[in-house]
């Protein structure tokens, strides 16, 4: 395991000059995401139609130093599985060399969860050797940021505007890191960008397994969320410190915690710092509702601690 | 109601909910997430429901079922979006399901862009999924046409009970115009669709369906579309003539081409060129007839077909000409915006080409 030191000094596989906003996590989850491989070992990108493709590859500038390939919103998995079959097949075949090449594919939530699940699925399923990450920020940021089934309860986008009725997104947010754990595939892990050493770490496990893997990071975008570019990274761990974004791992099918939060903080003082959430807060608190999200939060976190235990 | 100022994507919602619209099953993409995010708002506020599916694919059935169960339905997306919804299409076509289906149009093929296109003529006139079917396509050439044409669409629908595609582009989704929208339809005396299931408790039950595996059976299915569709060629055929009544050069053109292309007839005639325009409305069915006798009526020596696309609707001027005159086409694909003095100066062969990108 290479350390933080080490870390810095590797050249950078994901450079700057893109166009994604100040303060936009996807980058820097990126650039830790692409920072932690060897950097004697090649690793062909795969990204879905998004913020992250859309600010990266403004033609005919790129900030992929590797190869890269673009595709729609709902297939990067699918993509890469054909990227990494045809390798195999090259491989065994003789007519290219036998060395490791690795392949990852980027997707936001909504190209993960929503449009692209079924692709992704497919491919966990039919055991490709990859590494799929999903940058979370909780909507369709691309867009013009509409809910997607990411978005936590009670936030407003421009497809679930809060109003004098209604509270914002009526729905909790899917849980998908347990459903791609649920496929039983070698590796499956929660990350945040606040948390980069165990970021590292985990995609560090994701490369090195054999077979498919799979990482969701939190990455707060600034103007879906209405925080101050200056915040985000802070925001993010916060996400991790209230528990509503635990950070853990599935290794080979066992529940495990990465990083236990020494004192958990407020879930209803992380929403407060958004304007997503600002609704729920003025003129006056929701406080049925602000509890209802707190109460969520605690169930999950007490159901995850629990699972961890059984599983020690 | 009225007068006021609307974009293009916000007035087609609110002239959705004028015409008895209640489910809007939506999904994000560039240039038209301004129509799902209004209905999102005002949906709730008139009763009724707004949905955003996971997908393309998965919106466009959501409208198969509402339109099955009876309701005035609708869904909106672009270019990509609208060929994840084509199987959906041809399966609400095959069972005879009305529904208004809007497309935006951007540059392609693939991501393409996001600037304003008309590149999709083809995939909404000719079909477009798989099967023998049509859509019945009509393309507005302001956001009060636009406004207009919606309206006009849910009707059309229930009278075929066939899908009905609004073909617009990125410039009337964005643009702002005054529009009046017509007083809404009470939802109580929308006609009735006896066809729709809606539980058969006292009448025989109702059968939605497009699969039919006895080939004989398919087949007069299949007689009844082109039916349908024929009936629509005689009764639906709408255009629109501009200064065409002593033109030598005759420029056809659909949507926002179209506005582009009155203003070259107006600076053409300032410059003594005989200059007309013939606007297809109705795409689908495409009015051949009406061309074709224009032409003969008033001796145009030449046909130009202009469309920001690298050469579609130029096939259906080429059958309704039948070689009479000359036809030739300026196409303007990728999202680029030909200017008035552009198509001008190659009137005049002052030069210019197609697919090349004005400086």
């Amino acid at each position: 395991m290479a350390t933080l030191k080490e870390l810095a000094q590797r050249p950078d596989r994901f450079t700057g000059g893109h166009r994604a906003c100040a303060g936009c996590a996807a980058p820097i989850a990126v650039r830790q995401v692409m920072a932690a491989l060897d950097p004697e070992i090649p690793v062909v990108t795969a990204n879905a139609t998004g913020c992250l493709e859309v600010t990266t590859t403004i033609y005919p500038f790129t900030a992929w130093k590797g190869s890269y390939i673009h595709c729609a919103f709902g297939n990067a998995a699918a993509t890469l599985s054909g990227v990494e079959s045809a390798y195999q097949s090259l491989k065994r075949q003789g007519k290219i060399p036998d060395r490791p090449i690795k392949f990852v594919a980027f997707g936001g939530d909504g190209g993960t969860y929503d449009i692209g699940f079924q692709s992704l699925s497919g491919a966990m399923e039919r055991g490709h050797d990859l590494v799929y990450i999903c940058y979370d920020n909780g909507a369709y940021a691309n867009t013009g940021i509409q809910r997607s089934s990411a978005t936590p309860r009670g936030a407003s986008t421009t497809t679930s505007p809060a109003g004098k009725v209604i509270a914002g997104k009526p729905q909790p947010r899917k849980d998908l890191t347990a459903i791609m754990a649920a496929h039983n595939i070698p590796y499956v892990a929660q990350a945040s960008v606040s948390h980069y050493m165990d970021l590292f770490r985990k995609v560090e496990k994701a490369f090195a397994v054999e077979g498919p893997a799979f990482i969701n990071i939190m990455a707060p975008c600034r103007l879906t969320w209405g925080t101050p570019p200056e915040e985000t990274v802070d925001i993010a761990r916060e996400a991790v410190e209230s528990c509503f974004w635990p950070l853990y791992e599935v290794v080979d099918g066992v529940w495990k915690l990465t990083y236990k939060p020494r004192q958990k903080t407020s879930f209803i003082d992380w929403m407060k710092r958004q304007a997503r959430f600002r609704h729920l807060f003025k003129p006056e608190p929701k406080t049925e509702i602000l509890e209802e999200l707190q109460a969520e939060v605690d169930k999950r976190w007490e159901q995850l601690l629990a699972r961890v235990e059984t599983e020690k | 109601m009225e007068r006021r100022l609307m974009k293009g994507n916000e007035a087609i919602g609110e002239a959705a909910i004028a015409a008895g619209c209640r489910y809007f099953f939506g999904y994000p993409i560039t240039p038209q997430n301004e129509l799902p995010e209004y209905m999102a708002r005002r949906l709730p506020e008139v009763g009724g429901v707004y949905l955003q599916a996971e997908s393309e694919v998965s919106a466009i059935n959501m409208v198969y079922g509402a339109a099955g169960a009876g309701a005035r339905v609708m869904t909106s997306s672009s270019s990509p979006g609208i060929s994840l919804k084509q199987e959906g299409l041809s399966y609400i076509a095959g069972a005879e399901l009305p529904c208004v289906v809007v497309n935006m149009v951007r540059g392609g093929p693939g991501l393409g862009g996001i600037q304003p296109a008309q590149s999709d003529y083809f995939q909404a006139t000719k079909g477009g999924g798989h099967g023998d079917y049509h859509l019945l396509v009509l393309a507005p050439a302001s956001v009060q046409e636009l406004v207009n044409l919606v309206r006009e669409a849910f009707d059309l629908a229930d009278k075929y009970r066939n899908p009905v595609m609004i073909l617009g582009d990125g410039v009337l989704g964005q643009m702002m115009e005054p529009v009046t929208i017509a007083d809404p339809v009470p939802v109580a005396s929308l006609p009735a669709k006896p066809w729709a299931t809606t539980g058969a408790q006292d009448r025989p039950a109702n059968l939605i369906n497009s699969l039919y595996i006895d080939p004989l059976e398919l087949s007069a299915h299949n007689a009844k579309l082109i039916a349908k569709y024929e009936r629509m060629a005689r009764e639906e055929l709408r255009f629109e003539r501009y200064c065409a009544d002593d033109a030598e050069i005759l420029l056809v053109a659909y949507g926002i081409t179209a506005r582009i292309c009155r203003t070259v007839v107006d600076l053409g005639r300032q410059a003594g060129l005989k200059l007309g325009l013939f606007r297809p409305i109705s795409l689908f069915p495409f009015p051949y007839a009406p061309l074709a006798d224009l032409i003969a009526e008033v001796g145009v020596n030449k046909v130009i077909c202009v469309e920001m696309s690298a050469g579609q609707l130029v096939e259906d001027v080429r059958l309704a000409v039948e070689g009479r005159v000359p036809t030739v086409l300026y196409g303007y694909p990728g999202g680029v915006v030909p200017l008035p003095a552009e198509i001008l100066s190659r009137i005049k062969g002052e030069g210019g080409a197609n697919g090349v990108r004005r400086s």
